[in-house]
């Protein structure tokens, strides 16, 4: 069963697609092990050693024990975090703030969860041939991207006190 | 692999599943929530808190600047976990720790600036004039009498250096003569209200504070949030 | 005398491999495993997903080492992380391997679902391979933002009370997040314990179940997207079957809706 799928010799003449064929001839196959074995381990490989050297290069940070009374440390979120850290400022107020931060990372989330039933053509897979999910997803990314920036601006320019 | 043997369900054994189910699910569901969740059964249902409700010192008055807020850090003690008081104290002659877990304020001490206009929500805050330290703190700074210690009360700004927003340790700048929060850039006057940036209100104010004839400030964990606050919103400092 | 032991030692270990598939099953599960063939356009672009399984198994061994020293409470959990980075014996590369790889974990991640999202591979039949993600994604962001408060330093401690803070802008339910996430009314010693609890036990307990059910999934609907070549046959299926359903349409009024009805329709 396993052998019969590796199609390496491509048919010429062309066939009826039907229900129990469409997916008995893939694209060219390599067995998991050792193709895609190796491959994988060259890029586990890859991000061990830039975590080692990371490790000494530049240490985990620990900075000053917690002090719930300092007046004089500006906290700062994880890099991953930014893009949410910033949306912050643009929500003021007591409904607002629930709003952008609460509720529209709720629903985004569960639009998240809801993409394949909200995309379900079943024919267009690149995204070329669904222009409406792929913009989206750029705009997304756009967002995402923007507010990292932002953020970065923002603590970069940060006032001395 | 044998063949699968579907026997039918008989009412015996549905009750029998049924029995064994509430047994189960009461056992493994309602004492394991419970424990999880007693933080917040103490706190929010019974009311309780985690913080000792005594009198904390703060410092001398007459310390206060005019025209600028001073910065005093004080401890409540705390009873939480493993760091409540009767636990630790449970075997005092054993070597362990005996030390009292406390959460650490830090608190801005001001003089009111009377406001010349309110300011509107989005007009930038009040306009206040210069602020105002009594002049009996150029004569002394100890052995008040009660109408000067209430004349002091009545001048004083006791704030939370927790922002309103999302609990960021704000701080003085004296040359925009503001309060600015690190975080996400609330800003507030030296009365701590708002004036600008996403806080919902203003600086949150101890409600507790007092000042005695030593000229020491002394104040209580409660702030002017929570439900009597109502006008101020539903939020509380929280954390600290 | 060598090849005698050659034969001896391949016909042992023969032997050995026998004993273990008749006890086990494991020689033809690993066979399986093994040899499953995976396109090979697009070998790189998958190995997203496995760094993702890398970095996560690294995660997972480097905090079971970190746990040898550290210390969950209030009063020692800063002192034990600083031990871990000056004292122990490669504790700073632990330590360093356990940060960089949940930073290199996010940035993958996000890679990862850009091109799943991307090239379409959570459509009919891997919906729930893309559902079990996202719930994975978001067990992540919670393993992120409870292990940055254990090491109880200003950094993490001010980060995890903007968390905290947001939470208690929960509509409804405010309130009792924070309490909840704190453990009390303050941040004290309450809240690292809980914030261990979920960072050592509870999230890493869900986390890896899940993992499994997402392999599986994978291995049973093998990998999908755009670089494949399916996609133009099943494209081709589906407008020849949409084509047969217009002329059905013609031949009488049969309501019958065809499998990819609705996805027909839409474009």
């Amino acid at each position: 069963m396993y052998a019969a799928a590796t199609g390496k010799a491509k048919p010429v003449e062309e066939e009826v697609i039907t229900e129990e064929n469409v997916y008995s001839r893939p694209d060219e196959t390599i067995a998991f092990f050792p193709g895609q074995v190796l491959k994988d381990g060259y890029v586990s490989t890859f991000i061990l050693l830039a975590c080692v050297v990371l490790s000494y290069a530049a240490p985990a940070p620990l900075s000053e024990p917690a002090d719930t009374a300092t007046v004089d440390y500006v906290p700062r979120p994880e890099w991953f975090f930014f893009f949410y850290e910033q949306m912050l400022m643009f929500f003021p107020g007591y409904a607002l703030i629930s709003f952008g931060a609460v509720v529209v990372p709720t629903v985004f989330i569960v639009l998240l969860f809801a993409v394949p039933w909200l995309d379900r053509s079943p024919q267009h897979y690149n995204s070329i041939s669904r222009p409406f999910a792929s913009v989206l997803g750029i705009l997304v990314l756009i967002i995402v991207i923007l507010n990292m920036l932002l953020a970065v601006s923002r603590i970069i320019n940060f006032p001395e006190a | 692999m044998a063949e699968l043997q579907r026997d039918p369900i008989t009412r015996s054994d549905f009750l029998g599943f049924g029995v064994l189910g509430a047994i189960m699910g009461a056992i493994l569901t309602i004492p394991p929530v419970a424990f999880v969740l007693s933080p917040v059964i103490k706190t929010n249902i019974l009311g309780q808190s985690d913080v000792d409700p005594g009198w904390v010192e703060v410092g001398s008055v007459a310390e206060v600047k005019e025209n600028e807020p001073s910065v005093f850090q004080i401890e409540f003690p705390i009873d939480q976990a493993y760091g409540t008081k009767h636990i630790q104290e449970e075997v005092p002659e054993s070597p362990r720790s005996l030390e009292r877990f406390t959460i650490r304020n830090a608190v801005w001490v001001s003089w009111k600036a009377p406001i010349k206009t309110q300011g509107r929500q989005g007009s930038g805050g009040d306009e206040l004039a210069a602020a105002e330290r009594p002049a009996i703190l150029d004569q002394k700074t100890e052995g008040f009498t009660q109408s000067e210690r209430e004349e002091i009360m009545s001048k004083l700004n006791v704030l939370s250096n927790s922002c309103a927003h999302l609990g960021c340790p704000v701080r003085w700048f004296p040359d925009q003569k503001l309060f600015l929060c690190p975080c996400h850039g609330g800003l507030y006057d030296i009365n701590g209200g708002y004036v600008g940036g996403p806080p919902p209100r203003g600086m949150y104010r101890y409600t507790q504070a007092e000042v005695r004839e030593d000229g020491k400030l002394y104040v209580k964990h409660e702030y002017d949030a929570g439900p009597e606050h109502r006008e101020k919103g539903p939020q509380e400092p929280y954390v600290v | 005398m060598i090849g005698r032991m050659r034969t001896q030692t391949t016909e042992a270990s023969k032997f050995l491999v026998d004993w273990m598939e008749h006890r086990t099953g494991i020689v033809t599960i690993m066979e399986h495993f093994l040899y499953e063939p995976v396109p090979k356009r697009g070998a790189w672009l998958y190995t997203l997903g496995s760094a993702v399984l890398f970095t996560i198994t690294l995660q997972f061994l480097t905090g079971i080492l970190l746990l040898f020293y550290y210390v969950p409470t209030t009063d020692h959990a800063w002192n034990s992380v600083s031990y871990i980075m000056t004292e122990a014996y490669f504790g700073q590369l632990i330590r360093g391997i356990h940060y960089w790889s949940a930073n290199f974990l996010m940035a993958v991640i996000g890679l990862h679902m850009g091109q799943v999202f991307f090239s379409g591979g959570y459509k009919a039949p891997r919906e729930l391979n893309w559902v079990v993600g996202v719930i994975l994604l978001l067990l992540v962001i919670g393993l992120a933002f409870t292990g940055y408060l254990l090491r109880w330093d200003q950094d993490g401690f001010w980060a995890s009370v903007v968390g905290m803070k947001i939470g208690s802008y929960s509509p409804f339910v405010g309130a009792y997040t924070i309490n909840f996430l704190m453990g009390g009314d303050v941040a004290g010693p309450g809240t690292l314990s809980r914030f261990f609890a979920l960072h050592v036990w509870l999230l890493p307990a869900a986390i890896a179940p899940l993992i499994g059910v997402h392999l599986y999934l994978l291995r049973r609907h093998g990998v999908f997207g755009s670089e494949f070549e399916y996609t133009e046959r099943l494209a081709k299926l589906h407008e020849r079957q949409r084509l047969e359903e217009y002329a059905d349409y013609e031949l009488d009024d049969d309501d019958e809706n065809g499998r990819d009805g609705g996805g027909s329709r839409r474009e």
